[in-house]
């Protein structure tokens, strides 16, 4: 079903020098396993086009992922000229992306 | 057990969390975290303009109304508000209590070109600071889990190769070190807890490294696998999180929900690089911005008729279309047009502003600004290097 992904997903991101991080974790093993498979990094770079550089770590035990994305803050929060410029609401503005979630997931 | 709990995230959180943390109910030490990258850009300038400045004034606020009752209470208080200048701020504090600093994160004299240049410390130079009896430590540039990690190698006696146990504590710590981050604070299922006032948090550690997150009883908020797995995620990279004492293996943790908070087990550790992280700010140049509003029709032309008139060199233009079609607010029918300018020259900045309100009955229709700008400010540029480990000197003094 099409819906937002921060239905079954939370989220945290922030800022280290001019990379920022999003941290994406769910709650269940089947969603972790859904997770898992569906944000690809290409597929994150489709939900926020913004980023160009990504690294994807997987973290089994927090069912969680962690993506880098290098260079989005250009040379960190005291001269960025993006709008939120510590990457504080990148993972809420990820939450809100509609993405195609399995029925028995929501 | 030793009971450590956490009162500040930043230089700016809740100023009476020290005394709630104090009062709520029972602690062994009390830490603050006040240093972010940013935040030592900040202390940097203060300190050009003042040399005896350079710490985090707010946590001497907390400390004249909060000491007295710390020692009463016999908790131990550990902060890094010392920032670019600890030997001050311990000297402040001296009188009041047995004070202690960490200092030697100071490695400008390798990077002159910086205005500010420290090496992330670790966590044995606060344990030396607490075993030698100190009731306060103060640090510069430590490694934020380190404020943690130091009282539990204190209490413990910790080796520097009990890297199980230090990565343990090292994850207390990176969850403690954003404050009400750990407890319901930013949290993405808000909406499931009762977040409007949320305690700071508390880190019970054991011998082994392992810990119950929690909080005092009463307090609002909440400890739950969920509010802890997003702090564990907050600002880190791969899952090996390297440190001046340890790596620690993220991907080892486990977390399990309890009565009384969160469980945090099971996490390895390994030896740390031999490279030490060093922050380092330098003045970037000046900076200025304004956001004009774009109303109904139109707006791709009023957009570009302003950078038209605007034409000066190192501007970022940012049009954000938060404009609705056939609107019945005015507000909800306008786009933001956001321009910042960058450039070495504070004149060009300030020319910048002048430039903006000049065309206020000379541009597009229904020309306004959300706020009129100022004569613009200097920005930092934030970078990390890092030094071989053995180079830098950390020193515990006891005042």
């Amino acid at each position: 079903m099409r819906k937002p992904l921060g239905t079954i997903a939370g989220a945290r991101s922030g800022d280290k020098g001019g990379d920022a991080n999003v941290g994406v974790w769910v709650r269940t093993d089947a969603a972790y396993a859904w997770l898992r498979e569906y944000l690809t990094v290409e597929k994150l770079k489709e939900l926020l086009p913004e980023a160009t550089t990504v690294d994807r770590y997987e973290l089994p035990n927090l069912k969680a992922l962690n993506f880098v994305l290098h260079g989005l803050l250009g040379e960190g929060v005291a001269s960025s000229t993006r709008f939120d410029p510590q990457a504080k609401a990148l993972g809420e503005w990820l939450r809100a992306r509609h993405v195609d979630i399995p029925e028995e997931l929501l | 057990m030793i009971r450590v709990g956490n009162a500040s995230g930043f230089y700016g959180d809740r100023i009476g969390a020290v005394r709630e943390m104090l009062e709520g109910g029972e602690l062994d030490v009390l830490t603050g975290d006040y240093l972010a990258e940013l935040t030592m850009l900040i202390l940097g300038r203060d300190k050009l303009k003042d040399p005896n400045t350079g710490y985090a004034k707010t946590f001497l606020k907390q400390m004249e109304d909060c000491l007295g009752l710390a020692i009463d209470k016999g908790v131990k208080i550990v902060t890094n508000a010392g920032g670019l200048n600890p030997e001050g701020l311990a000297r402040a504090l001296q009188g009041q209590a047995k004070v202690a600093y960490v200092t030697g994160d100071d490695v400008k004299d390798r990077f002159p070109e910086a205005l500010t240049a420290n090496a992330y410390l670790g966590a044995f130079d606060i344990a030396e600071c607490l075993s030698a009896g100190a009731d306060v430590v103060v640090t510069g540039r430590v490694t934020d889990a380190s404020l943690v990690v130091g009282p539990a190698i204190a209490h413990y006696g910790w080796e520097k190769t009990d890297y199980d146990r230090l990565a343990g504590a090292t994850v207390a710590g990176h969850v403690l070190e954003c404050g009400t981050q750990a407890t319901g604070g930013n949290y993405s299922f808000f909406t499931e807890i009762d977040a409007t006032n949320s305690g700071f948090p508390i880190a019970e550690i054991d011998e082994d490294g392992s810990c119950l997150i929690t909080k005092h009883e009463g307090t609002g908020g909440a400890v739950t696998v969920d509010t802890v797995t997003a702090q564990l995620l907050y600002e880190i990279g791969a899952p090996a999180y390297l440190g001046p004492d340890v790596t620690t293996h993220f991907d080892t943790i486990r977390l399990d929900q309890e009565t009384r908070g969160v469980r945090i087990s099971g996490t390895k550790g390994s030896p740390p690089p031999d490279t030490i992280k060093v922050c380092l700010n330098t003045l970037g140049g000046f900076r200025n911005s304004v956001t004009f509003v774009l109303c109904g029709l139109d707006i791709d032309a009023k957009a570009a008729l302003l950078k038209n008139q605007m034409n000066q060199e190192d501007i970022t233009w940012t049009l954000a279309r938060t404009d609705k079609d056939d609107a019945d607010t005015e507000e909800t029918a306008s786009a933001f047009l956001h321009a910042t300018i960058k450039t070495p020259d504070p004149k060009q900045a300030k020319a910048f502003a002048r430039k903006a309100i000049e065309l206020a009955l000379a541009s597009y229709p229904g020309f306004h600004v959300t706020a009129i700008p100022g004569d613009g400010t200097p920005f930092g540029v934030y970078k990390a290097a890092y030094v071989p480990k053995h180079t830098v000197n950390p020193k515990a003094v006891l005042l």
